[in-house]
């Protein structure tokens, strides 16, 4: 009577926990997903071969429409890269005041993880409170730049401005508060006998498959490997902070959810270092009037709220462009781990998964 | 056992709840007073929202204390555009050394405000202002110049639902 075969659906493109436009191609027997295809590619603007056509300084303002959750360090990984590649040294007032708003966007990125993933299971009220902390953060942003998510923060070689008036207190007066609103978001959540369910033995990624893939990040951390470019590869003023990496072993997506909150400390602690320890001195770094490149190429990793940001940069020696640009968006390759993750598994379990990745689409399809 | 009377003694969930109820105490008995520091939802089109002073909204022409044009043309704006959204035209007018922009066209539909153009400005010519409410209805609203009624690159745009007063 009834046939036993499988049936294929698509989950987006515009599926609400699929932040932006994913879609991902099911093959499920019942419940069960045998089958699980990500296909990207409804957000592509060419990000890379625009850049290739503007000078190294316009090229800023395509990386933060990249990954808008996180535009500070993408933009902190696009000056830095274009240092290297230029040949500038940093003031170090400079490179603290990257560091303090690269780790405010850790937080304000890490803030909007919790409260689409959190609203993506089913806890709804996580999400009001997680956007509540955010605004603050955004508030901060705009007050040192101007902007709220598409920041421009950064220049190559320094800073445009430096610190507005008032800033300190605005910093110290989230400070305050943070780590109760934290612990807001962990009663909430962490002992919750739904959340717990949801999560705990979900959407499994060991440490094996995730350094095979390419996974960096939390998703990485939440498996059991000790790997933040903040310590292997310290830039902007992470050596001289003390700060720890946190790690979980299960390596699902509770593990993931724990990583982030603990992360989501230790970001505010570095801030608490760089505010406490801010250098006097010059914010922007003496440049030539026209950019033009020392070297022919160069790679440049930084830890993206998602994992390792990449930006390569191809200039033949005095050249005013990149001859090429590319960039290793974390996302894009995080997200080749959901069908290790979802197969085998329930088809609710494939929002969980996609939540626990931490995507943007935007910077997948760049 | 042990499993079975944690499931009748919902500890987790009264722990959640516990901060629902805070919040929900706090917004209850101050609901509708104004001047509540922790009241972080606004009366937005009424109660005109705040910016921060270094706000990024639309590019304004400056003139000086006479009332001339700042720009002298030097097109250092047009060059770092990333949108390529100015377009200047050179001119000379009576009694005046420096160039004089006879078109400055800003087409504000495809601006991203990135404030690029203030920067590389020598001369003090242009600023952002603190306008963000920039819908319109129509598309031609969008272009801006040195010319026009209201709708031009000196006077704040009048196409914002909420800038207008009402009257």
């Amino acid at each position: 009577m009834f046939k036993n075969e499988e049936m294929e659906i698509n989950l987006g493109p515009q599926h609400p926990s699929t932040h932006g436009v994913l879609r991902v191609k099911l093959r499920l027997d019942g419940e069960t997903v045998t089958h699980c295809r990500p296909m990207i590619g409804y957000l592509h603007r060419g990000v890379e071969k625009i850049c290739e056509n503007q000078s190294f300084f316009q090229g800023q303002v395509w990386t933060d429409r990249m990954d808008y959750c996180s535009a500070v360090a993408n933009n902190l990984g696009w000056a830095e890269a274009n240092e290297k590649l230029l040949g500038i040294t940093v003031p170090r007032r400079a490179q603290y005041i990257r560091t303090l708003l690269n780790e405010f966007n850790r937080i304000a990125s890490h803030l909007i993880w919790l409260g689409t993933h959190a609203m993506d299971i089913g806890a709804l009220t996580v999400f009001l409170y997680a956007f509540r902390e955010r605004e603050d953060v955004l508030d901060i942003n705009e007050a040192f730049c101007g902007s709220r998510l598409t920041t421009t923060a950064f220049r190559i070689g320094g800073l445009r401005e430096d610190l507005p008036p008032g800033f300190e207190k605005m910093v110290r007066k989230f400070l305050a508060k943070f780590s109760d609103c934290l612990e807001e978001y962990e009663a909430l959540l962490t002992e919750n006998r739904i959340w717990k369910k949801r999560t705990i033995g979900v959407a499994r990624l060991s440490a094996e498959d995730a350094i095979a893939l390419g996974v960096t990040g939390p998703m990485l951390r939440a498996a059991g490997v000790a790997y933040d470019i903040r310590k292997a590869f310290p830039y902007a003023a992470y050596e001289e902070m003390d700060f720890e990496v946190p790690t979980r072993t299960e390596a699902d997506t509770y593990a993931r959810y724990q990583v982030r909150m603990a992360e989501m400390r230790q970001s505010a602690r570095i801030i608490q270092q760089c505010m406490d320890g801010m250098p006097e001195g010059p914010v922007m770094a003496k440049l030539p009037k026209i950019l033009r490149s020392e070297v022919n190429e160069v790679y440049h990793a930084t830890e993206s709220p998602k994992g390792e940001i990449g930006y390569y940069l191809v200039g033949e020696k005095g050249s005013l462009n990149p001859y090429r640009f590319h960039v290793r968006a974390p996302g894009f390759i995080n997200l080749q781990s959901l069908p290790k993750m979802a197969e085998g598994g329930l088809i609710a379990d494939v929002v969980a998964a996609i939540g626990s990745l931490d995507i943007v689409l935007g910077e997948i399809d760049r | 056992m042990n499993k079975f009377l944690r499931t009748l003694l919902p500890a987790d969930i009264a722990k959640g709840l516990s901060v629902t109820g805070k919040h929900f105490r706090q917004v209850f008995f101050t609901a509708n007073r104004r001047k509540v520091p922790f009241h972080i939802v606004s009366e937005y089109p009424e109660v005109p929202a705040k910016v921060q002073p270094r706000f990024r909204g639309r590019l304004t022409m400056l003139k000086d204390e006479q009332g001339v044009i700042k720009c002298v043309c030097c097109l250092a704006c047009e060059k770092i555009c990333p949108t390529q959204v100015i377009t200047i035209e050179k001119g000379k007018q009576e009694g005046r050394k420096m160039p004089y922009p006879v078109r400055y066209d800003f087409e504000m539909e495809r601006c991203i405000f990135c404030e690029f153009c203030v920067e590389s400005c020598g001369f003090d010519a242009i600023i952002l202002n603190h306008q963000f409410e920039l819908a319109a209805y129509n598309r031609e609203d969008f272009s801006l110049g040195t010319e026009g009624l209201g709708q031009n690159m000196f006077e704040p745009s009048h196409v914002g639902k909420f800038s207008v007063a009402d009257d």
